[in-house]
């Protein structure tokens, strides 16, 4: 008779079993897209480390819908071949019912068209290239607009530091340049006074030439683009050859790599971002806090937006009461005062963000608060 | 600012001095184009890297480097190419491409893809005479180099295994029918040029503080350029060829917004244009 008890257990706990289904539902599918290897890895490791965490936050306060969230990631290595095959397995074979970008701007413009045509939301995090929203409806974007973020510097050069020469070192990718527009334009308006730019390649390590260059230029404020590694040699390069000019910087210094590899000489260097960490709203604290102690690293600007772009997702899938695509769009569209870590945002009818813009400091080998742009004329995108 | 640019330019020019003297030491003795040289160059950074975090010794660093790179060069010299110089010359050259690949990915798997900072404390402080600026890397850059380079030259000129290497060059049967022990110099040749590599890669790596998988893909292909450049299989070649170019880089990225390795291309192709033998290349 022992068969039988067995059997009757078996059966037993396929019911149960079937119960926890019908009651939590089947997991939901998110996609994420994130540079794991290549040259933005360190930034690919933030996004995958805070979406992971927001996950983690989401299933154990209940998930939504009583669903669970199911994560999958891949690797795009910041490329755009990767980032539309990336886009393509998500969708294809993971079934993914919408996805965060957490890429660089030329994979993410790869992909955005794919999501686009397939009706899968797809929110990016931090990626700055105007083109990736124009890809259609499906498309929105947590981060800064290029132009905006670098309207925004030239804000904080007026305000804070009142500036009178300011001389650019721009990256010479979709990043830089996009960022040295909006720096230029507000420049023009606010009468700061532009005394030359220099550009240098993506890549680029020997910065002493153009250093030099900017040196001779005789500024008191130096605004320079770059990635944390073009960043972090700017800045040493800059104090090594001995110019004293405020270095200010944006997004792309915005990593715990950049101040491990400028070390001291980026005290006091000035950013504008994504991420104030000295915000008390309790979302912000939470994530630093979780962060921290989930991964024994502090977080930054690309992992926050992730996190927020995830959360985003899931706030539409909770006001949309369903995950059919097309309603999800809809609530995700809809998304207004959002309590995000990167702050308080709405989207626009371009699915666009409108977000202060953070400034942060760089004091005792940490990023603190600095000052805050809030001119609806700067942060509204145009 | 010109005063400085030249002063940019010839640090780097030294950098590269030191990275394509080893190279075209290994093209006089085997008549390689030895791509893996830059891979050697990154073993060199991860190799100074590891003995200066254990040891916080920049002697230990260079020591350390110059040793793991010297041995891999031995190494790929006696099991790599060795097998291979009866093939025709395509066949090492491609041995050597797929050398480097394989490499570049070997750190990449072994020390993940990120760069490693090589923080050096730097025992100077940076000089500034007048208005020209030395950053304490500079410094490092000419204390290390210049020695390097100063004692290559002594080891070719001076020495009889440099007398070895420059009969090899120019011809190796009579060299060899003269007493050269030849198996025992082309390895002599390759630990010295290896060895020059890793200390190229741990100078590099302080110089930008940052070690990478990556690091050497510049290298490999800037290396043939400026050996060819120099004259391919010319020491002194090399070195000139070196300098310049680093200082028309600097200088040249000081008045047009071009990107280095476009403007170090340009200047390749005019020179080689006037002279196609290289700077100090015999016809």
């Amino acid at each position: 008779m022992a068969w039988r008890s067995a059997l009757a257990i078996l059966a037993v706990l396929a019911l149960a079993s079937l119960d926890v289904v019908l009651a939590q539902g089947e997991p939901i599918p998110v996609g994420l897209s994130a540079p794991l290897t290549g040259f933005a890895a360190p930034d690919g490791l933030s996004v995958r480390q805070a979406v992971e965490l927001g996950v983690k936050h989401i299933n154990t306060a209940g998930g939504v819908l009583g669903r669970q969230i199911r994560l999958t990631v891949y690797d795009d290595q910041a490329a755009p071949p990767q980032g539309v095959a990336v886009a393509q397995r998500l969708i294809e074979r993971d079934k993914v019912v919408a996805a965060v970008g957490g890429s660089y701007s030329g994979a993410t413009r790869g992909a955005a068209p794919i999501f686009q045509q397939n009706r899968v939301p797809f929110v990016v995090a931090y990626a700055v290239h105007p083109d990736i929203t124009k890809a259609g409806p499906y498309v929105f974007r947590v981060g800064f607009l290029g132009p905006v973020e670098g309207a925004g510097a030239a804000e904080v050069a007026r305000i804070y530091f009142n500036a009178q020469r300011v001389a650019m070192m721009t990256m010479d990718n979709d990043f830089g340049r996009a960022l040295a527009q909006g720096f230029r334009e507000r420049a023009a308006k606010i009468a700061l006074n532009v005394v030359g730019e220099v550009i240098y390649p993506l890549g680029e390590k020997d910065m002493a030439p153009y250093v030099t260059r900017v040196r001779a230029m005789t500024p008191d404020l130096i605004f320079a683009s770059g990635y944390f590694n073009e960043a972090a040699l700017i800045t040493r390069t800059i104090r090594q050859l001995g110019v004293r000019a405020q270095i200010l910087g944006e997004e792309g210094f915005d990593s715990p790599k950049y101040l491990e590899l400028a070390g001291a000489a980026a005290e006091g260097v000035v950013i504008v971002t994504n991420l104030n960490r000295d915000d008390p709203r309790a979302v912000v604290q939470t994530f630093l806090k979780d962060y921290r102690a989930a991964y024994k690293m502090e977080a930054d600007m690309v992992g926050a937006s992730a996190y927020d772009a995830l959360r985003i997702i899931v706030d539409g899938v909770r006001r949309a009461g369903t995950t059919e695509a097309a309603k999800l769009r809809d609530a995700i569209a809809a998304t207004r005062n959002f309590n995000g870590v990167t702050g308080v945002l709405s989207f626009t009818p371009q699915r666009e963000t409108i977000k202060p813009i953070q400034v942060q400091v760089v004091k005792g080998g940490q990023f603190r608060y600095f000052g805050v742009i809030t001119d609806p004329e700067i942060v509204t995108p145009p | 600012m010109f005063v400085q640019q030249l002063v940019n330019g010839l640090t780097i020019g030294t950098i590269y001095a030191v990275i394509s003297l080893g190279l075209t030491l290994v093209y006089g003795v085997l008549r390689v184009l030895h791509v893996a040289h830059a891979g050697i160059y990154v073993l060199g950074g991860y190799a100074g890297l590891v003995a200066y975090a254990r040891s916080q010794s920049l002697l230990l660093a260079f020591l350390v480097a110059m040793a793991a790179s010297g041995t891999a060069g031995l190494v790929v010299q006696r099991w790599i190419y060795l097998p291979l110089l009866s093939q025709p010359r395509i066949v090492p050259l491609i041995a050597s491409i797929g050398l480097f690949i394989a490499l570049e990915d070997l750190f990449r798997l072994v020390a993940g893809p990120y760069s490693l900072a090589f923080s050096a404390r730097l025992p100077f402080p940076p000089a500034t005479v007048g208005s020209i600026a030395l950053t304490p890397a500079q410094l490092l850059v000419a204390m290390v180099g210049v020695p390097l380079l100063a004692l290559t030259w002594w080891v070719l000129t001076r020495t009889k295994i440099g007398l070895a290497w420059r009969a090899l060059a120019e011809d190796p049967e009579m060299a060899e029918a003269s007493g050269v022990n030849v198996s025992r110099a082309v390895a002599l040749n390759f630990l010295l040029g290896s060895a020059l590599a890793g200390a190229a890669g741990v100078l590099v790596g302080i110089f930008f503080n940052a070690v990478e998988p990556t690091m050497g893909s510049v290298p490999a292909y800037k290396g043939l350029a400026i050996i060819v450049l120099g004259g391919l299989g010319s020491h002194a070649g090399a070195v000139v060829a070196s300098l310049l170019l680093g200082v028309v880089e600097a200088v040249a990225i000081g008045t047009v917004s071009l990107p280095r390795d476009a403007l170090a291309f340009i200047a390749l192709i005019l020179i080689l244009l006037v002279r196609p033998q290289g700077l100090l290349g015999q016809r």
